[in-house]
């Protein structure tokens, strides 16, 4: 068994990536239906079955533009696990209330179960990475902003109206700041797994 | 904050240090674990941030695209109600009945109009003129497919994508142009894209708009169970039989 192909259905994840209305149609029509009937049956209503998959879909075009996301099962279990698993997550944060799950018992074998977890960890890092960019000054968002939609630096200078000197350095600095933030939570998160 | 570390790290990411520099911070990175991982954080930094904003403009459209499919999915835009008493109701349910039962035929075959349903066009090819494009675009979403097809023709000479080839036999076959319109839907058959159970849909869609009943269903017989919108199949197997 080789569990290292890539599945006839990465043309999913490849049409996502391209932004192409016949696929993402597809994928309403043959996958979203399955979602929304578990969504629905456990404590939900049609609107967030709708929020969830649109969230979820663009996590994967952005994990798909960032060419990390090689399909090595059928789109389906690993699609539905994924909205699954976003809807108990906010099931849970609204604890108050308590839910009793119906479900199928859904059999996956251990390539979708990876591929989930790699995605879930490509979505936590993202979001740790904007919480951080957001505590940034303003003038660090903007040079950063510029920097990586420009082409060159010489650019963001002239932009900025300031030296390429001044506007290099700013840059380092401020994705100095990130790091040091980032390598922090990673730290405590090291401590805390111990 | 260690700003010196920064902007050393900047500088050998950018091939900016000299032969010497070089070899000595490589020999501290292989001697000092945290700096390396500082540095894999610095690295991955320039990886989120590219794709913070080197694709924003793109994520946009995706994002807008999605909102426009995902809505019409979920059926956003309300249906206007028409509030009916019963009595109203009760009326217009037999006049139905009565219209049904005066066209009531035994001998009743499926018709083209139907089943016949092309979705809206969202192009975004790249290498085409965007003016062509949206043109295109604008006649076949407009049922002005007599227009579209000069236009699908044109922007095919440069750009021979799937999507477009699609298209361009969906207006064909709605001006009637059966044999080019086929011949495109085998094209698209013969291939492996997307379009591939589509084509043969329509293709099957332009035997029975020419009243071949037989052929029509044959071709449905070879669309895969897997295609999106197979219930449109059964029914028309159904109505044939």
């Amino acid at each position: 068994m080789d569990q290292n192909k890539t599945h006839p259905d990465q043309k999913y994840i490849d049409g996502l990536a391209a932004n192409d209305s016949v696929i993402i149609e597809m994928i309403y029509k043959k996958f979203a239906p399955k979602v929304c009937m578990f969504i629905t049956n456990n404590s939900g209503d049609k609107d967030q079955a709708q929020d969830v998959i649109q969230e979820i879909l663009i996590l994967l075009f952005n994990q798909a533009k960032a060419n990390k996301l090689r399909l090595t099962c059928p789109f389906d279990a690993y699609f539905f696990l994924l909205c699954k698993r976003r809807w108990l997550n906010e099931l849970k944060k609204s604890e108050n209330q308590r839910v009793t799950i119906y479900e199928h018992v859904v059999s996956t074998n251990e390539s979708a179960q990876d591929l989930i977890a790699q995605t879930e960890e490509f979505d936590e890092k993202q979001q740790l990475f904007d919480t951080m960019f957001q505590k940034l000054g303003e003038k660090c968002q903007e040079v950063l902003k510029l920097s990586f939609s420009l082409k060159t630096m010489e650019e963001v200078a002239a932009k900025l109206n300031v030296t390429y000197g001044y506007v290099r350095k700013k840059k380092s600095l401020c994705v100095g700041q990130l790091t040091q933030w980032i390598q922090e939570a990673k730290n405590f998160n090291l401590l805390k797994n111990k | 904050m260690n700003e010196e570390r920064y902007i050393l790290f900047d500088q050998y990411l950018q091939g900016e240090l000299t032969v010497d520099e070089k070899s000595s911070f490589e020999k501290q990175l292989a001697e000092n674990p945290e700096l390396a991982a500082e540095l894999e954080t610095f690295k991955e930094m320039h990886f989120q941030l590219e794709n913070k904003f080197g694709i924003a403009q793109e994520r946009e459209v995706f994002t807008e695209n999605l909102t426009r499919i995902s809505d019409k999915y979920f059926q956003k835009k309300k249906p206007k109600i028409v509030s009916m008493r019963p009595w109203y109701f009760a009326a217009a349910a037999s006049a139905a009945i009565m219209f049904g039962l005066f066209f009531f035929d035994y001998k009743h075959y499926p018709n083209f109009e139907d089943y016949n349903h092309p979705e809206s066009a969202y192009f975004t090819e790249r290498g085409v003129s965007e003016e062509t494009l949206k043109q295109a675009e604008d006649n076949f979403n407009g049922k002005r497919y007599a227009k579209a097809v000069p236009l699908f023709e044109a922007i095919l000479k440069v750009n021979n994508s799937e999507e477009i080839k699609y298209f361009y036999g969906v207006s064909l076959l709605q001006v009637d142009k059966y044999v080019k319109a086929e011949n495109v839907f085998k094209e698209l058959e013969a291939g492996n894209s997307v379009y591939k159970e589509k084509a043969k849909w329509n293709r099957a869609l332009s035997k029975l708009k020419q009243g071949k009943y037989k052929e029509c269903e044959e071709i449905l017989q070879t669309i895969s169970q897997d295609y999106e919108d197979y219930d449109q199949v059964e029914q028309l197997l159904e109505e044939l039989n």
